[in-house]
């Protein structure tokens, strides 16, 4: 009885020992790669960095670099250009992919064939969406100007990517379309969730398709809408490549988002400890998203454990 | 007979919409196909000329001379990311059978550090890890982009896997136990061979991430260790109205991700997809 219960306690420790040194190579590559950046960044954004001939140097100035930001005509538009992005890109991209994964859970929809296409837009790489877009995008000979002439919606062909309010949406579609479809699999992992005898109640009490939709299929995907805006505000602060690819911000920095202005004064501008504050100021908006995504998953975990959420 | 006809208007209705659903999806990027295929003088004359006879592989063949840096940026990114894969899934299959089945303390509070990883501006980590590999020599070698893209991956991996781990029946363990192997044993002849389906699954996803990865790449290369997604980016600035040469790298660039992403679809649509719902 005794040996059987030591047996048992050492094969715990024997466990527990392989448990730590299992994590100890991922938790070491993790802190280098990530607990040291993040700190290292917020005490960059304290300083003024400059790159001489025998290496980096850091004045220490406190929050200046924040107050200057704060006070930066470009910054507050980038700012303000990246919340209207985000807003726009998750409200189209949430409602496109509830449209496109309603349709896949039809009977006609559920063909795999759908979901191959769907995976199609997703799998592509972002540098090469951007070029996709551009050559779309293309004033002399892009398809969208044969389209829209074409169809007598404009005399002339449009500059889409030459004037300043357009060429942000026009980035937006290139960058919406890429995002559905991850939200649609997302939202249709969601559907297939909801029980099907709530479909089978609701049409035994009269229920039309629409009072269908509103009373059961919409309260079913709670979780996953709120996941899915979440994730997509998180990507859309991210945008880069189609950026860089499509305008570099141009024209007359109207294209400048959070992301690239980041990069740009950083890396173009050298100017690191402001590009480091700026870098700092989405990393909070991010974390304050991701904490909206963490406690978006909390309320399943809770009912799981059998407490009342 | 109006209830049947309801419905099959409803039905073609549904088919009309899946058809325009496919036409947005698959349209964009037949388009960059063909044009591919043409020839410059095709695609800049007025009306434009789709004549099937003008096809061409004029657009590969130049896209892979030397200069263009499409050849070495495939094999860059092919290293790259075969290696990043094979860390990540090393590294992180250990990580996640102890998050999953060793009972690790404070084991909840590492997944959501992961999982709050997942969620922050590349940005952040890439000015000091930009400035420490300055130091270090470590920018524009392969290595330094290996360890860099281990930040987004390794999270990735060991959330996936850790899933998978704990769908396996704790009987197995609880057998081979009893017979007297050691839970390194365990892992070992047990664990792994009935894994390796969702470990290999799980690094083609790997793989998908950092051979699509610019951000980082953008910063921490110079000339000799540029990636794929590099190489169309700057074909594309440098030589702007070489049309048909620009989607030829861009479909050869995305070809080998398309159809790995075809192939395992099944993995990602269970695994990963309803992953993020569940957690």
């Amino acid at each position: 009885m005794i040996r059987a219960w030591n047996n048992e306690n050492r094969f715990h420790r024997r466990r527990f020992r392989l448990g730590v040194f299992f994590m100890l190579p991922a938790v070491l590559i993790l802190l280098v790669v990530l607990a040291y950046p993040i700190l290292a960044s917020l005490i960059l954004s304290l300083q003024d960095i400059f790159i001489a001939s025998d290496g980096i140097h850091g004045r220490f100035l406190g929050f200046d670099n924040y107050t200057r930001l704060l006070g930066n005509e470009l910054f507050q538009q980038a700012l303000l250009r990246s919340m209207y992005f985000t807003l726009v890109e998750v409200v189209c991209v949430v409602s496109l992919g509830l449209l496109v994964a309603l349709l896949l859970n039809t009977p006609s929809g559920r063909h795999a064939f759908y979901r191959v296409v769907l995976l199609v837009p997703w799998a592509l790489a972002p540098v090469a969406n951007a070029v996709l877009w551009k050559w779309i995008y293309n004033a002399n000979y892009g398809v969208l100007n044969m389209i829209v002439v074409g169809l007598g919606l404009s005399e002339e062909n449009v500059v889409w990517l030459g004037r300043p309010w357009l060429a942000l949406n026009m980035i937006l579609v290139a960058d919406i379309w890429k995002a559905v479809p991850f939200i649609a699999l997302l939202l249709l992992a969601g559907l297939q969730n909801i029980p099907t005898y709530l479909y089978r109640a609701a049409r035994l009490d009269g229920a039309n398709t629409w009072q269908t939709f509103v009373h059961v299929t919409l309260p079913g995907l709670k979780t996953p809408l709120v996941i899915s805006s979440v994730l997509q505000s998180i990507w859309a602060l991210k945008v880069f490549d189609l950026i860089y690819v499509l305008t570099k911000g141009s024209p007359a920095d109207s294209t400048v988002l959070l992301n690239y202005l980041a990069w740009r004064e950083t890396f173009s501008n050298l100017n690191i400890g402001y590009g480091a504050a700026i870098a700092d100021v989405l990393f909070l908006l991010m974390f304050l998203l991701a904490l909206a995504y963490i406690r978006a998953l909390r309320p399943r975990r809770a009912l799981l454990n059998g407490n009342n959420p | 007979m109006s209830y049947t006809f309801k419905r099959r208007l409803s039905r073609n209705f549904i088919r009309f919409c899946l058809a325009g659903f496919v036409c947005v999806c698959l349209g964009p990027v037949i388009w960059a196909l063909v044009t591919s295929f043409l020839p410059l003088s095709a695609l800049t004359s007025t009306p434009l000329d789709l004549n099937p006879l003008n096809a061409t592989l004029d657009n590969y063949i130049k896209v892979f001379d030397t200069s263009r840096g499409l050849f070495s940026g495939l094999i860059n990114s092919f290293i790259i990311s075969l290696f990043t894969s094979a860390i990540a899934l090393t590294l992180g299959a250990m990580a996640a059978y102890a998050l999953a089945r060793l009972k690790m303390p404070g084991s909840t509070l590492i997944l959501m550090v992961i999982l709050a990883t997942q969620m922050f501006p590349a940005i952040v980590i890439a000015i000091p890890l930009f400035l420490a590999m300055s130091r270090i020599n470590l920018i524009d070698k392969h290595i330094g982009l290996i360890i860099v893209y281990l930040s987004f991956v390794l999270p990735i991996v060991i959330w996936i896997l850790k899933g998978f781990f704990e769908g396996i029946p704790q009987e197995l363990e609880r057998a081979a136990a009893v017979d007297g192997a050691s839970p390194l044993q365990v892992f070992r002849f047990v664990i792994l061979p009935i894994s390796l389906p969702p470990l290999f699954a799980t690094g083609v996803f790997a793989f998908i991430e950092s051979w699509n990865e610019f951000f980082f790449a953008i910063i921490l290369t110079r000339i000799h260790v540029k990636t794929v997604p590099i190489a169309i980016a700057e074909f594309s600035g440098q030589y702007t109205t070489l049309y048909g040469q620009m989607l030829a790298s861009a479909v050869l660039a995305s070809l080998p991700v398309v159809v790995l992403a075809i192939v395992f679809r099944k993995f990602i649509l269970e695994g990963f997809v309803e992953g993020a719902v569940k957690a």
